[in-house]
């Protein structure tokens, strides 16, 4: 038999891959493959089990069962380094990179085979060969800390090429991403299949890697559901092999129309440790509508939201809630104003993570010398049936639940259990959710909305944005650089307008 | 590790099981003995013999357990003052410190205010003044930890030293307001006859060692664990504890938290101090200095595992080692006092390394083959 004609091995195969951590298979009997020069997408909701895989593949942990082939030949990873001699390696979601040593620096961070005194012209110069290849614009003698999210991406992608690798496994790479970056990424991964190397690219984006990918394999609660071919990818499809059930994506928008301004930020501006954070942020909230915030994270969204909840005072402008003054009242005067504060870290900010149920619900509330829990009993009780949260009890400490119920906890908190609250700020708030909880959240996002208060939604998830609000701004660098009406919203100038393009 | 072929692997545990509760403490007091036991036979002591002299000497005959109640009345409050700083993730250790502090207070009160009262009364105030001193001595810490950040560990250490050299000054060094002015042998200056409280005889003629102190002490354990679990103070502090950005979301005071909860640790450990004049001293005696019981408390708010009411068994757990210890060195087949320690030291171990047993399920699996 010719050379030929013998079918090439896949890259690398993996059989039978099953992984456990306490309470839970988060592998479960996994078969994947991936070809030379391929782009494997491995698309699933969060906990589907697509990073514990991709943890396996590149040897970062060992499955209880299941083979790895490489070439078609067994190996067995028993650590990071063992898959990079292997030619494998992972670009994680959160960068693991030294803040202070320049890009060329990181690059050979751990590098074996480095001399006692570092040849840093050939590093340098090397690097830079990488980064023209592949399409990486970086200077290899910048400063890590000073560079976006998208620049220490590309260092990551370039340090795992310096290392030699031949099969680059993507976890969640477009998460920090704005669009236009995404866009350069997509360059970058089309040039290294094109040189023969494989990817595997982690995502829970549907809309995003029907494009990039060659191939799509879908998992859901730790069980590969199916996978599709480039050319045979339908969105539709994808959804539902992702959820276990059809889904339906339709916009809400506010039914009737809105009327007084419950919220009103003017002109402020605030700095820290000399840099400016915000400027100049006009904005106002009305009762019945939903604003919603876009722009890549660290763009100020944050200090703007505690700026609204008075956890931070900006230095010059202002801001009414119904009416009252609070830019200078401290939190406690902002919630007796009659605002309401969901904020993007739910457990660790938003609830308190050892405490129950019962003692989160009367986080916010006046407390006299003694506090009535028996109350906050009571609601918890009704708001479980409600909202359907699965927990074991109102008792349960809240990190023991679900991302979604977690969630579902601190919106009933800010939008029932505080009285009179009408101006409601939410943060992220479906970040890290699984679809059904999405749902469910921005359902009673929307309820509320019907209720007349005046929402102010800051969110990265310009899909997120673009179903619930009824208008939409975009803030870069501390600065509002674009507002829209959410139903002519255009998703190209926000896109660009996130980007810091001028549009 | 692998040891003859075989691997210890450790998992998390989900839920805890109630028995393990119980039988995690009864073990590691139980491995702690026979740590113990093995000093005693190298150093030529009949373990088993020797052990049930402790028991005797320390907790189960009437001096016994008298002699161990009173030794345990400052400990409950040095526990307390560390289970309560503990419980906020401020690591305090000054509890020694502010001890001496409470006692200086309280002698102070006791000589200066207290021949005008009656003893219902003095008894409270010189309690109170050795509690304002002990929050006194923390105060600055406890500034600098709130406002400035500064590690409240060095600072309340080195206060300790500051507060010894106090009150060897005030005897050894000086002849000043706490020196007995009636001798020339180095001593403090008694406190009022109506500061102090006699021992109790629980319905005997005997004179013990244990004073209604004892009593006061356990009654404030016993609200201190009431009144954290249900008031508004008790709640802040406990989501400060849990999540700090929790605590300024919710608009809490965290200058003030941190800094309260920093005084209130001190007056506890000050009422201690306060305790040991009313009750045995009377005055400022540098006997206290000898036995650590700041520091003791410390050891005894983790075995209590900072719950208030369990660092009272504690507490007299520990007392009672230290009293048997006392008693089998003054014994005919002299036992050194080292041994009491070492079984404390061994004790304080096992209990925390059981820890590891309560939190993992631990495993010894056999390794089917080498990795290749």
């Amino acid at each position: 038999m010719s050379q030929a004609g013998r079918a090439v091995a896949p890259a690398l195969v993996a059989r039978g891959i099953t992984k456990r951590f306490p309470g839970v298979v988060a592998n479960d009997s996994v078969n994947f493959d991936v070809a030379r020069g391929e782009v494997h997408t491995l698309l699933g909701e969060n906990g589907a089990g697509k990073s514990t895989l991709a943890s396996v593949l590149c040897g970062l942990y060992r499955p209880e069962e299941g083979q790895l082939l490489r070439n078609g030949a067994e190996i067995r990873l028993n650590s990071p380094r063992d898959g990079l001699s292997q030619g494998i390696a992972m670009v994680h979601q959160h960068f693991r990179l030294v803040d202070r040593f320049t890009v060329a620096e990181n690059v050979v961070l751990g590098h074996k085979s480095l001399s006692f005194v570092l040849d840093n012209a050939a590093i340098e110069e090397r690097v830079a060969s990488i980064t023209q290849e592949f399409g990486l614009p970086l200077d290899p003698r910048a400063v890590v800390g000073e560079l976006s999210a998208g620049e220490r991406q590309r260092v990551e992608i370039v340090k795992a090429l310096y290392q030699g690798a031949e099969l680059l496994l993507l976890d969640e790479p477009t998460a920090l991403l704005a669009p236009p970056e995404v866009e350069k990424l997509f360059i970058t991964v089309r040039a290294m299949t094109h040189a023969g190397k494989s990817v595997v690219f982690v995502s829970h984006k549907l809309g995003e890697v029907v494009d990039i990918s060659d191939r799509i394999t879908v998992m859901r609660a730790g069980k590969v559901t199916g996978s599709v071919r480039r050319g045979d990818a339908d969105v539709r499809r994808l959804a539902e092999l992702m959820v276990g059930r059809e889904i339906n994506i339709v916009p809400r928008r506010a039914k009737s129309p809105t009327s007084d301004v419950l919220l009103s930020i003017s002109q402020v501006h605030l700095e820290r440790e000399g840099a400016e954070i915000l400027t100049d942020i006009n904005l106002e909230g009305r009762a019945g509508e939903i604003v919603g915030v876009s722009g890549v994270a660290g763009n100020g969204q944050r200090d703007l939201a505690e700026v609204v909840a008075g956890l931070r005072m900006p230095q010059r402008g202002n801001v009414t809630v119904c009416g009252v003054p609070t830019s200078r009242a401290g939190a406690l005067g902002a919630r007796r104003a009659g605002l309401a504060y969901v904020p993007e870290d739910r457990l660790g900010t938003g609830l308190a993570p050892s405490l129950s149920m019962v003692d989160n619900l009367v986080l916010t509330r006046k407390r006299g010398f003694i506090v009535d829990r028996k109350s906050a009993l009571r609601e918890s009780e009704g708001f479980i049936r409600q909202l359907e949260i699965k927990t074991p009890g109102p008792l349960t400490p809240t990190r023991k639940l679900s991302g979604g119920n977690a969630q579902k906890v601190l919106l009933a908190r800010e939008l029932f259990a505080v009285s009179g609250a009408r101006v409601l700020i939410v943060c992220s708030p479906t970040r890290g959710l699984d679809v059904g909880a999405v749902e469910a959240v921005h359902a009673l996002l929307d309820e509320a909305r019907d209720a007349g208060k005046a929402i102010l939604m800051i969110s990265e998830d310009l899909d997120e944005v673009m179903t619930l609000a009824d208008r939409v701004m975009v803030l870069y660098r501390g600065r509002i650089t674009l507002e829209q009406a959410g139903i002519d919203a255009d998703l190209d100038r926000i896109g660009r307008a996130m980007a810091g393009l001028a549009s | 590790m692998i040891v003859f072929g075989r691997r210890v692997r450790m998992e998390q545990r989900l839920t805890t099981p109630s028995s393990l509760l119980v039988v995690v403490p009864v073990l590691s007091v139980l491995f702690a003995l026979v740590v113990g036991g093995v000093f005693l036979a190298l150093t030529g002591h009949p373990p088993i013999g020797t052990y049930l002299d402790l028991l005797d000497n320390g907790y189960t005959s009437f001096y016994g357990i008298t002699d161990t109640l009173g030794l345990a009345t400052p400990l409950v409050c040095t526990g307390l003052s560390a289970a309560f700083a503990f419980r906020m993730n401020l690591y305090s250790i000054g509890q020694e410190g502010q001890m001496y502090l409470g006692m200086i207070g309280g002698t102070w009160a006791g000589i200066v205010l207290a021949d005008a009262l009656p003893t219902a009364i003095a008894v409270p105030v010189v309690l109170c003044c050795g509690a304002l001193s002990g929050a006194a001595w923390v105060a600055l810490p406890a500034l600098l930890r709130a406002r400035l950040g500064t590690s409240e560990i060095v600072s309340t250490l080195l206060l300790n030293y500051v507060a010894l050299n106090l009150v060897n000054y005030f005897i050894f060094g000086s002849t000043g307001f706490f020196r007995d002015p009636t001798t020339s042998f180095p001593q403090g200056r008694t406190v009022s006859e109506n500061a102090r409280l006699s021992p109790l005889s629980f319905f005997t003629d005997k004179v013990t060692n244990t004073y209604p102190t004892f009593v006061i002490a356990v009654v404030l354990a016993v609200s201190l664990f009431w009144l954290m679990k249900v008031s508004n103070y008790g709640y802040e502090t406990t989501v400060y504890a849990d999540s700090p950005n929790t605590a300024r979301y919710a608009g809490m005071n965290s200058t003030w938290l941190q800094s309260s909860v920093l005084l209130i640790s001190g007056a506890l450990a000050g009422v201690g101090g306060a305790m040991y004049v009313v009750g045995p001293a009377g005055k400022v005696d540098p006997g206290l200095l000898q036995i650590g019981l700041g520091y003791a408390g410390i050891v005894v708010a983790a075995l209590a595992r900072y719950n208030f009411v369990a660092v009272i068994l504690a507490a007299v757990l520990f007392a009672g080692l230290r009293t048997g210890g006392n008693a089998l060195q003054a014994s005919s087949d002299p036992v050194p006092i080292a041994i009491a320690v070492v079984l404390q030291g061994a004790v304080l171990l096992f209990a925390l390394g059981g820890e590891l047993f309560r939190r993992n399920k631990v495993t010894i699996v056999r390794v089917k083959q080498a990795v290749a």
